[in-house]
């Protein structure tokens, strides 16, 4: 079966959705064509507090590009699809973004984009930029014991991390405020994703993998890679509640205890389900006693169109739920 | 020979670029076998990216060539090309202060530092380091022993190459060759090779046979 995709070329892709995202949105950013970055453009976007920048491979739209705005990212860095951006397309986006009050970089745990954003921040420091760094790796699916690993992926935690530290960033945290309260919300968060389809990447005439249909891929990360096994395939509730079994119990989770839930699309999945399964989410929660105290659903950290979802919980600590509801203005997030 | 002029290093420059454009393919098998396949194209990409900036100058300095060659492979995505930038960057530093045989040594050194660092790998791991190391170690030692510049590139020449070698019988534990495990004994890495054939190029231009 051949995949069709609103494209011109695959190799101006990114470039091209690039401008439209600025013609989209000329009041909150711009885009900055080589080397290419996306940096606020709004009314306040001068005035003095700690910068975030986060970025990473292309194909996870809206993340990150679509969350540069007032009380989020101060410029987002995006590489090719799936693959990072240069250490020299970081560094010009930390140059960007930087207001002289230091730089926050919210980075997710790959080889490639953890060493590029290491050398833009060694670069940037060189040149006098004080700069730190939150690596976000949520993804229980690559929780593993082994010493000197990859470690755990970064997938959708690092939505809370950019919406809860830019709020405090607003507020007029400074940097090493900043970087630790990074740190604690990825310690409180887990996530765990499956597929019911793979993704196609761009110019390709086949998904990324084949999936019987009587079986979903469990604990898939957001490249189209294969997860850590397959599962039945099943009625929404019993999918869900295997999904969040284990974030539960790696949090630690149970009667009066109260989370921030995102329940996020991996690109082709219909809000209708996404509904049903945040449904399913809050009566597996509320077996356990555990509260929703709030609630993201939709498509925010994608796999191109990748069929699946994925769930995170992050303990509800009250000061991340005062930061959550602080306003935010983005293309991808506003309220 | 006592010191490295600019025509020298540019020289150094335009033979590695030549023989990676002639043996790239080589490199991309050795990571078809161990790896995913695409470092001899990032390779010669990131060296495109290198030559362009050495055509729009300046490279009237040793420092000057090197800066370009760091800016291309940091202009370059992926694990190999930004530490290959990061290297390269560490020789340029050190020839902003001098151009002698005791500068390609600090700055060889350094590099290496560099390299591990950032790549958290350390020798006997089937990476780069395994060939960076040696090779910075046979400089300080030719140098302490007063050998000239042409015999201290020769050592480390010499010393990279042994590194690579010595690749092929272990096991990946950190890049690429890591995630496919046995697969990959057997195979020399590329990344290893490479840097030999960087001083390869040194050789070859410093000390003409």
């Amino acid at each position: 079966m051949s995949v069709r995709q609103l494209i011109n070329d695959p190799d101006d892709f990114v470039a091209e959705a690039l401008q439209g995202l600025q013609q989209a949105h000329p009041d909150l950013l711009r885009a900055n064509p080589d080397p290419a970055y996306v940096v606020r453009a709004d009314d306040d976007a001068a005035s003095p507090k700690v910068a975030l920048v986060s970025g990473g491979g292309s194909g996870h739209e809206p993340l990150h590009t679509g969350f540069v705005g007032r009380g989020m990212l101060d410029a987002a860095v995006p590489g090719a699809v799936f693959a990072s951006p240069t250490a020299f397309q970081i560094r010009a986006a930390i140059g960007a973004a930087d207001r002289g009050r230091g730089v926050l970089l919210v980075v997710k745990n790959y080889t490639g984009d953890v060493l590029n954003f290491s050398i833009a921040a060694e670069l940037a420091r060189e040149d006098g930029i004080e700069v730190e760094t939150v690596l976000v790796d949520d993804d229980l699916a690559t929780s593993s014991a082994d010493e000197g690993g990859p470690g755990r992926r970064g997938t959708a935690a690092v939505v809370a991390v950019e919406k809860i530290c830019g709020a405090a960033a607003e507020r007029g945290a400074s940097l090493s405020d900043l970087a630790l309260l990074g740190k604690r919300v990825v310690d409180s968060a887990r996530t765990m994703a499956l597929a019911l389809q793979a993704c196609t990447h761009p110019g390709q005439s086949q998904p990324s993998f084949e999936l019987p249909a009587d079986e979903v891929e469990f604990g898939v990360g957001i490249h189209g890679e294969h997860g850590v096994g397959r599962r039945p395939f099943g009625p929404a509730r019993d999918l869900v509640a295997e999904l969040t079994r284990p974030i539960t119990a790696e949090l630690g989770l149970g009667d009066g205890d109260r989370v921030i839930a995102i329940v996020n699309g991996l690109g082709s999945t219909h809000a209708l389900e996404l509904s049903v399964a945040h449904r399913e989410l809050t009566a597996f929660l509320g077996g356990l006693g555990v509260g929703v105290a709030r609630s993201l659903v939709g498509p925010y950290v994608t796999a191109l169109d990748m069929r699946g979802f994925s769930v995170t919980l992050l303990r509800a600590e009250d000061d991340f739920v005062d930061l959550w509801d602080a306003p935010v203005r983005t293309p991808a997030l506003t309220w | 020979m006592q010191s490295l002029t600019a025509e020298d290093a540019r020289s150094w420059i335009d033979r590695f670029t030549a023989d990676i454009d002639d043996r790239f393919a080589d490199l991309t098998d050795l990571d078809r076998r161990a790896g995913d396949g695409d470092y001899g194209t990032n390779l010669r990409s990131a060296l495109r990216r290198a030559s362009a900036n050495l055509e729009a100058g300046p490279t009237d300095s040793p420092e000057a060539v090197f800066t370009a060659v760091a800016n291309g492979f940091l202009n370059t995505g992926g694990t190999s090309g930004p530490l290959f930038g990061m290297w390269f960057r560490e020789f340029a530093k050190a020839f902003a202060a001098a151009t002698t045989a005791e500068a390609v040594a600090t700055g060889a050194a350094n590099a290496a530092a560099v390299v591990q660092r950032l790549g958290k790998a350390e020798v006997g791991h089937k990476t780069m380091v395994d060939a960076m190391v040696p090779a910075a170690e046979a400089l300080s030692a030719a140098v302490g022993e007063g050998t000239d510049l042409p015999g201290a590139l020769r050592s480390a020449a010499t010393a990279a190459h042994e590194g690579a070698e010595s690749t092929e019988q272990l096991l990946a534990r950190r890049g690429r060759a890591s995630y496919v495990g046995e697969h990959a004994r057997g195979v020399v890495d590329p990344g290893a090779l490479t840097v030999a054939w960087f001083f390869d190029a040194a050789v070859s231009v410093t000390a003409p046979a």
